[in-house]
């Protein structure tokens, strides 16, 4: 400690106690030039730690200030109080009359009778209301000692009134609900300090050398650094907080999948949020009267009756894959396909609507597709359900694709999209795959959870969309991963719109996808 | 997802096999496309096949069980001729026009079985009868009931009958107004048109389908041994195929199936008019070992195949050379292609035991030109100091500082998310709304989608916007922050006043990226801030990412 040189704020603060041995901080605050109050306290903090100076003494009082009731009486000139004994004296003794008194309202002459009979001043007799003599009490000081003053500027001070005033200002003068208080308390304490031997010895040494607080660029350009030292500084101050701009943790998370997909050989699709009925379900072969196509599980969009049907000759293909399975081998799910439902437009519920569009628009063969897009299911906003979210979904396209490929497939996404060790296939449904399977993963911090789903498309899918090789579907649940590469617990967080939180949230490297590869936070 | 509850014991008395280890219960239902939610001793099964409604209930997945522990069964063979007969009247035929019944007899029900035919029947008229409308089921003491049955629709006042649960008589439209059971059905009968009643020869009703049985008929007991069965609805095959699989789930429990025959007005989708049910829909698939070997890349010899079907419940089989020609069980009727033979065989064989390829052909890796701008742009924007947040595209449309065009959803599920956003301004202004004890200055941007209202067409659109919010904030802030990235990226910007009303007048602009107009920029009006409770001023702007596209230098 005793090697630190002075800092500026101590410099000032010890020269202008050198020159007057002991002061209170408010004057020294004041004339020594060492900006607010703040600077005082640090640099005072400081030097009496390292015993340069002492603390002389201290002291503290409470101001009475008046609060918004407060202000009400000055301006009434008397209290609820006074002034109801005034009239009691006057001979009004109808309580109700008094009450409709205008200068305060019923509530505070409510409160004000209530006092004046706890402490004898008012007597009721019967209906009426009588003084008990001319004596004003407590009541009476306290508009001497407090009101008076305080209303022709003074200040007042709460430990100098009579105990009895004093215990009244202090009961009306809640913390809380200040809105309603009489009076305001103001606490403030005062610190005297002097200055010590060492703090005199210190501060001759310091004046003794040319201490330089920092590097200016006149010093450097005439030169006069050489002859300068600088002051020394303590290590161990915190630095100062900055935030940084920096990119959103969940998309640095989908951004690190994304990633990974294209060195996988995959290429990206992108479409519209806005589907119609037959790309986000029809040209999938889920019939109309599916379950999962009640109007409760799209978001059906109010377009003023515009509609937006694909192209007649797709449109006719899906329509009898639908009625009777047309040329695809399949006996179709034999209702009557309503053709005037394909252009409902809907807010894309599923990614597999993506992978059916591109189906329709002469993918390469052999080709590996995906897609991170924003889907809408309807369910109630909550802890595990966003309104939308992420579906990464893709297909793979080749002529001799079979079963065993799409195994192939989910083990390379266990291992490189999870970074998991273990996996384990079990028979799944979709509507639009068939065989269909579902991956379960053993994830390396979260254990056996399910990853995502993957399955051949029925041929009534891929040969209306003019797809003659077999495909691919694959579709990964994602979230948890990023939840839990974010430490988050409650999914709503993915997309908070409180910058605070926001800035609280970490990526932890480890727990990206692949397992450490990503790039952890930018 | 289809989910339901059963008794162990009552699964254990249909499927003596049942293993008593419910981590291998998990792995014999996972076969079933089925997962154990809850073990012990009321089990809680969530069913993921939407198309075999034959699986959601106690009998449904003891067949599965025990025909994977290879003890199956077949179902509703040697059945006697029908010995009764419905008739239907042509005043069907326009509001509720199919019916299929059939007689049971067998041990006499107890408080089990009984609790699984409730749960069986609700849940095939709930999800697979979608709540009623397309399958409605009763099932009465045949005994009570005089044949031939009559199924016609009837004016709401014309007849009067006690509902079940209920003390006295009232009238079909009485039934709709003042019973719980007709409220909560009464929008599946037409206002205004004629009632659906199923009467017996005596006159007695036994049902006003699909809303309430009869008192007087229509309630089975413990005890009972002597059912009838009907399902009514608008849809031939779920009709017919909840009788068979109702009818399947009695055989499991003992009882002896008569058909009943059905005489209608007019043609059925099967052809002719006379109908006799439980149906059996026996969907039969071929394939060929070829077919086999390309979905599945594998070819299982011929004792693998049968296993299979055997293990999945199949009725029947025949593997003759190079041909498979296999029978569904009559509760299944999801045989539409012969992929859907072909799953069942992989899955008899077991999913874990294909080896896995990876696929061969050679393809090259390549981004979405439009995501590949934004990760540039929203890499400036963080050296730029731009925090970036990920916001619902789910909005309201009430919310200040939305232009005009919003395109609302018709059917919200609240109003906070009843509309798709426009633009980002609002989410960025929400953002300010809720962080305040956030230390200034803020400096926040998102890159997202929003859907344009065209005059023909619906469009996503990617934007970018960027909002700097802190005591000294203003338009000379985002004005830095764009002409940074129009440089950065090569463009040419222009500011064109404008008159938006988001903006304090006087300075608010149009944004020109090289000579067209891509967006707009402003200090946000106080009126807005004081809306949302922001204490410090806003500038914000919002462009459309494609105008920064192309013309990229380094």
């Amino acid at each position: 400690m005793e090697d630190r040189d002075l800092h500026p704020l101590e410099l000032t603060l010890l020269s202008y106690l050198d020159g007057v041995g002991e002061a209170w901080d408010e004057e020294i605050i004041e004339k020594s030039g060492i900006g607010g109050e703040g600077s005082y306290r640090r640099a005072a903090q400081w030097l009496i730690s390292r015993g340069l100076v002492d603390e002389a003494g201290a002291s503290g009082e409470t101001r009475v200030l008046l609060g918004p009731l407060g202000e009400e009486c000055a301006a009434a000139g008397g209290t609820p109080e006074l002034l109801l004994l005034d009239m009691v004296e006057e001979g009004t003794g109808d309580f109700a009359a008094i009450q409709a008194d205008s200068r305060f309202d019923p509530a505070r002459w409510g409160s004000a009778l209530g006092a004046l009979t706890r402490s004898g001043l008012v007597r009721r007799d019967g209906g009426r209301l009588e003084s008990a003599g001319s004596e004003r009490g407590v009541f009476g000081l306290l508009w001497e000692q407090v009101y008076a003053p305080l209303s022709q500027g003074g200040t007042v001070v709460l430990e100098s009134l009579d105990p009895q005033v004093a215990a009244m200002v202090s009961d009306r003068s809640p913390k809380r609900g200040r809105g309603r208080a009489e009076f305001l308390l103001s606490t403030s304490t005062w610190q005297k300090l002097s200055i010590n031997e060492n703090g005199r010895s210190a501060l001759e040494r310091a004046k003794a050398g040319r201490i330089a607080g920092r590097l200016t660029p006149a010093m450097l350009a005439d030169g006069s650094w050489r002859g300068l030292r600088f002051r020394r500084y303590e290590m161990d101050i915190p630095a100062a907080r900055i935030h940084s701009g920096r990119l959103h943790p969940y998309r640095v998370f989908l951004d690190s999948v994304r990633r990974k997909f294209l060195a996988l050989g995959f290429s990206e699709m992108r479409g519209s949020i806005a589907e119609s009925e037959f790309w986000n379900n029809d040209a999938l072969f889920m019939p109309q009267f599916h379950p999962a196509r009640d109007i409760h599980d799209a978001y059906f969009l109010d377009t003023g009756g515009r509609r937006f049907a694909p192209a007649a000759d797709i449109l006719a293909k899906v329509a009898s894959a639908h009625r009777d399975g047309g040329d695809t081998g399949s006996r179709g799910w034999s209702y009557d396909y309503d053709e005037s439902r394909a252009g409902l437009p809907i807010l894309r519920s599923q990614g597999t609507a993506l992978s059916a569009r591109w189906m329709a628009s002469s993918p390469s063969v052999p080709g590996k597709y995906f897609a991170i897009a924003r889907c809408f299911r309807y369910d109630q906003v909550d802890a595990t359900h966003l309104p939308d979210f992420f579906q990464v979904e893709g297909i793979v396209l080749g002529e001799d694709i079979n079963l065993r490929h799409l195994v192939g497939l989910l083990r390379l996404f266990a291992e490189r999209i999870a970074g998991a060790t273990e996996h384990k296939l079990y028979p799944g449904y979709f509507p639009f795959t068939e065989p269909s399977v579902e991956m379960h993963i053993r994830h390396p911090s979260i254990g056996w959870m399910e990853m995502g789903g993957a399955g051949l498309f029925r041929p009534e899918v891929t040969k209306p969309l003019g797809v003659e090789v077999p495909v691919i579907a694959w579709g990964l649940g994602l979230d948890r991963m990023a939840m839990t590469a974010m430490g988050l617990a409650d999914i709503r967080d993915l997309m908070t719109d409180d910058l605070g939180r926001l800035r609280a949230m970490r990526v932890r490297p480890e727990r990206m996808p692949g397992g450490g590869g990503g790039v952890a936070d930018a | 997802m289809p989910k339901i509850e059963v008794a162990r014991r009552d699964l254990e008395r249909l499927c003596p096999s049942l293993p008593g280890d419910d981590a291998v219960l998990e792995e014999l239902l996972a076969s079933l496309k089925g997962e154990l939610k809850t073990g012990g001793e009321l089990l809680k099964i969530e069913l993921n096949d939407t198309n075999r409604p034959d699986l959601w209930c106690a009998e449904g997945v003891a067949r599965g069980i025990s025909a994977l522990n290879g003890y199956s069964r077949r179902y509703l063979v040697d059945l006697p001729e029908p010995s009764v007969r419905i008739e239907v009247d042509d005043s069907v035929t326009a509001v509720r026009p199919w019916i299929a019944a059939f007689k049971a007899s067998g041990p006499p029900i107890d408080e089990e079985a009984l609790a699984a035919l409730v749960a069986a029947q609700e849940k095939l008229a709930g999800s697979f009868g979608r709540n009623r409308k397309t399958a409605a089921i009763g099932f009465y003491r045949s005994g009570c009931i005089s044949f031939p049955v009559r199924y016609s629709a009837v004016p709401r006042d014309s007849v009067r009958f006690t509902p079940l649960g209920c003390d006295s008589e009232m009238t079909l439209s009485g039934v709709l107004s003042d019973t719980e059971t007709g409220r909560k059905y009464a929008h599946l009968v037409e206002e205004g048109a004629l009632c659906p009643l199923i009467s017996d020869s005596s006159g007695s009703v036994l049902s006003f389908p699909p809303v309430i049985n009869s008192e007087g008929t229509g309630r089975v007991s413990v005890g009972d041994r002597d059912l009838f069965c009907e399902v009514t609805g608008t849809d031939w095959n779920t009709v017919g195929l909840t009788a068979s699989i109702l009818a399947c789930n009695l055989e499991d429990r003992g009882f002896r199936i008569e058909p009943v025959e059905i005489g209608y007005p007019r043609e059925t989708p099967d052809g002719g008019s006379v109908s006799i049910t439980p149906r059996r829909f026996c969907d039969t698939l071929s394939t060929t070992r070829e077919r086999i070997s390309t979905v599945l890349g594998i070819l299982p010899d011929d004792a693998a195949i049968e296993r299979s079907l055997a293990g999945m419940g199949w009725d029947s089989w025949t593997i003759d050379g190079a041909v498979v020609e296999a029978r569904m069980p009559p509760y299944r009727h999801d045989g539409m292609h012969e992929v859907d033979l072909i799953e069942d065989i992989a899955v008899g064989y077991g999913l874990n035991r294909f080896e896995p390829l990876m696929p061969e052909g050679y393809t090259i890796g390549a981004s979405a030109a439009i995501e590949d701008l934004a990760d540039a742009v929203r890499i400036m924007l963080a050296g730029a100091g731009c925090e970036e947040v990920l916001l619902p595209i789910l909005t309201s449309e009430g919310r200040p500082g939305t232009p005009p065009g919003i395109v609302r959803i018709e059917n919200p599920m609240t109003l906070e998310y009843g509309a798709v956003r426009n633009s980002l301004i609002p989410g960025l202004l929400g953002v300010e709304a809720v962080s305040s004890h956030t230390p200034y200055p803020h400096r926040v941007f998102e890159v997202g989608e929003v859907l344009e209202n065209g005059s023909g067409d619906l469009r996503t659109v990617v934007r970018l916007a960027v909002s700097i919010s802190g005591n000294d904030a203003g338009f000379g802030d985002v004005h830095s922050v764009i002409g940074l990235i129009c440089h950065g990226r090569g463009h040419s910007l222009a500011l064109t006043p404008s008159g938006d009303d988001r903006f304090i007048p006087g300075r608010s602009c149009t944004l020109m990226v090289d000579g067209r107009e891509a967006g707009v920029m402003g200090e946000v009006h106080p009126s807005i801030l004081d809306e949302l409770g922001i204490t410090r001023p806003v500038a914000a702007f919002e462009l459309d990412l494609e105008s920064l596209g192309g013309a990229v230098q380094g």
